[in-house]
């Protein structure tokens, strides 16, 4: 089925390459990208009770693969790719459900591991906006989620979308961990409960 | 030079009023976020040694960098500089309108117009719009477009935004008669 039946209108890549945080450049250089798909949102006046699950067979594998071969093209790679997440923003004529069923079923998300080689539930974040909003993904280690030093985030926006009838779907990576990750990890912490930190939270 | 970070954009329109794009249009920013070369100097009179220590070099990284972004032969270009709050709109166009940047472009797009520009100052995350002309003729107006720019994060108040965007082609639908057979 092509791009135009499918109601894709866009696709929007954009990463950021940080050579230098508070002055430093990183110990392990990163890359973070987002892909973002601008698509028609197929369920628009349907009712709070509609199944949703024909349409998802139809367009979320569809999203999963174009957006994960764009970040593996332009990120060096699977192999590269070590952190990942997932958004969806959707206009104001849509439900936020409508964004959830795009991103939150294995018609995606199995899809994403599978392309990427991970094996992490994938973070998310959802909205429901005007065009131009900005939306924060988060990301973590595909992996091992509780991986620290990968927890991080990539703001996302597109000027003209998603319009009221549309639904903006979003994947995110990074090559490597936070610019100067240094907050240890859970082998590391101390033991933390309100009675150990005393007269601090009395 | 000091780079802080380096953005990538692409923007592939696959539809535009309904209808199938053929091929996809596609249009590439590359910005590199850097340090105010005249940050903390009060007014600088003669920018010269700030333009000549950093213009020629940042158009050298940027100019292959938003061409291999772009994956096809540039037919439009255009060019950006924002301020951070701290600095003079000048000290933007003082990196970006010159040869030593803009000939890093135009030489390797095979270009031979005057680059357009947008030159602001403002605050991190302020949104940007980069003109685009035809790389050979100004005059061609299915080329006449432009592309919108926000980073999250920059420019911080002593940091400058510089960027390049090329595109692949003119306008998505574009349908609007040469100037050449307008009446006068």
């Amino acid at each position: 089925m092509n791009d135009q039946r499918l109601g894709i209108r866009k696709i929007v890549y954009y990463s950021e390459e940080i050579l230098l945080e508070n002055g430093a450049a990183p110990a392990i250089p990163a890359v973070r990208a987002t892909a973002a798909a601008v698509v028609t949102n197929p369920w628009l006046g349907g009712d709070a009770s509609d199944d949703l699950g024909k349409e998802v067979v139809q367009l979320a594998p569809v999203l999963a693969r174009k957006l994960t071969d764009v970040l593996a093209a332009n990120l060096g790679g699977v192999d590269a790719i070590e952190a990942f997440g997932k958004a969806a923003l959707v206009g104001i004529d849509g439900e936020i459900e409508h964004g959830a069923a795009l991103i939150h079923t294995p018609f995606f998300g199995n899809l994403v591991r599978e392309s990427f080689d991970g094996e992490s539930i994938i973070c998310f974040a959802d909205d429901r906006a005007e065009a131009g909003t900005s939306l924060v993904v988060p990301l973590w280690h595909k992996n091992a989620a509780a991986t620290r030093t990968h927890y991080q985030s990539i703001t996302t926006r597109i000027g003209d979308a998603p319009r009221p009838g549309e639904i903006v779907v979003v994947l995110g990576a990074s090559t490597g961990p936070r610019p100067h990750s240094r907050i240890g990890d859970r082998l590391t912490d101390p033991i933390v409960k309100a009675d150990t930190l005393g007269e601090l939270v009395s | 030079m000091s780079i802080r970070k380096i953005v990538t954009l692409t923007e592939d329109v696959l539809t535009e009023g309904g209808r199938e794009v053929s091929p996809t249009a596609r249009v590439a920013v590359v910005a590199a976020i850097i340090k105010n070369p005249w940050a903390g100097q009060g007014f600088v009179e003669d920018l010269s040694a700030g333009i000549d220590g950093n213009a020629s070099d940042i158009g050298a990284l940027l100019a292959p960098r938003v061409l291999e972004a772009l994956g096809s032969p540039a037919e439009a270009y255009g060019k950006a500089a924002i301020v951070g709050l701290n600095g003079e709109i000048e000290h933007g166009s003082g990196l970006i309108h010159t040869l030593a940047f803009g000939n890093h472009f135009r030489d390797a797009a095979n270009a031979t117009t005057l680059l357009p520009a947008v030159e602001k100052r403002g605050p991190a995350g302020v949104v940007f719009d980069i003109p685009l002309k035809h790389i050979t003729d100004a005059t061609i107006r299915s080329h006449h477009q432009s592309i919108e720019v926000r980073i999250n994060d920059a420019p911080h108040a002593d940091e400058i935004v510089i960027a390049l965007a090329a595109a692949a082609q003119g306008r998505p639908q574009q349908r609007l008669a040469a100037f050449s057979t307008e009446a006068n």
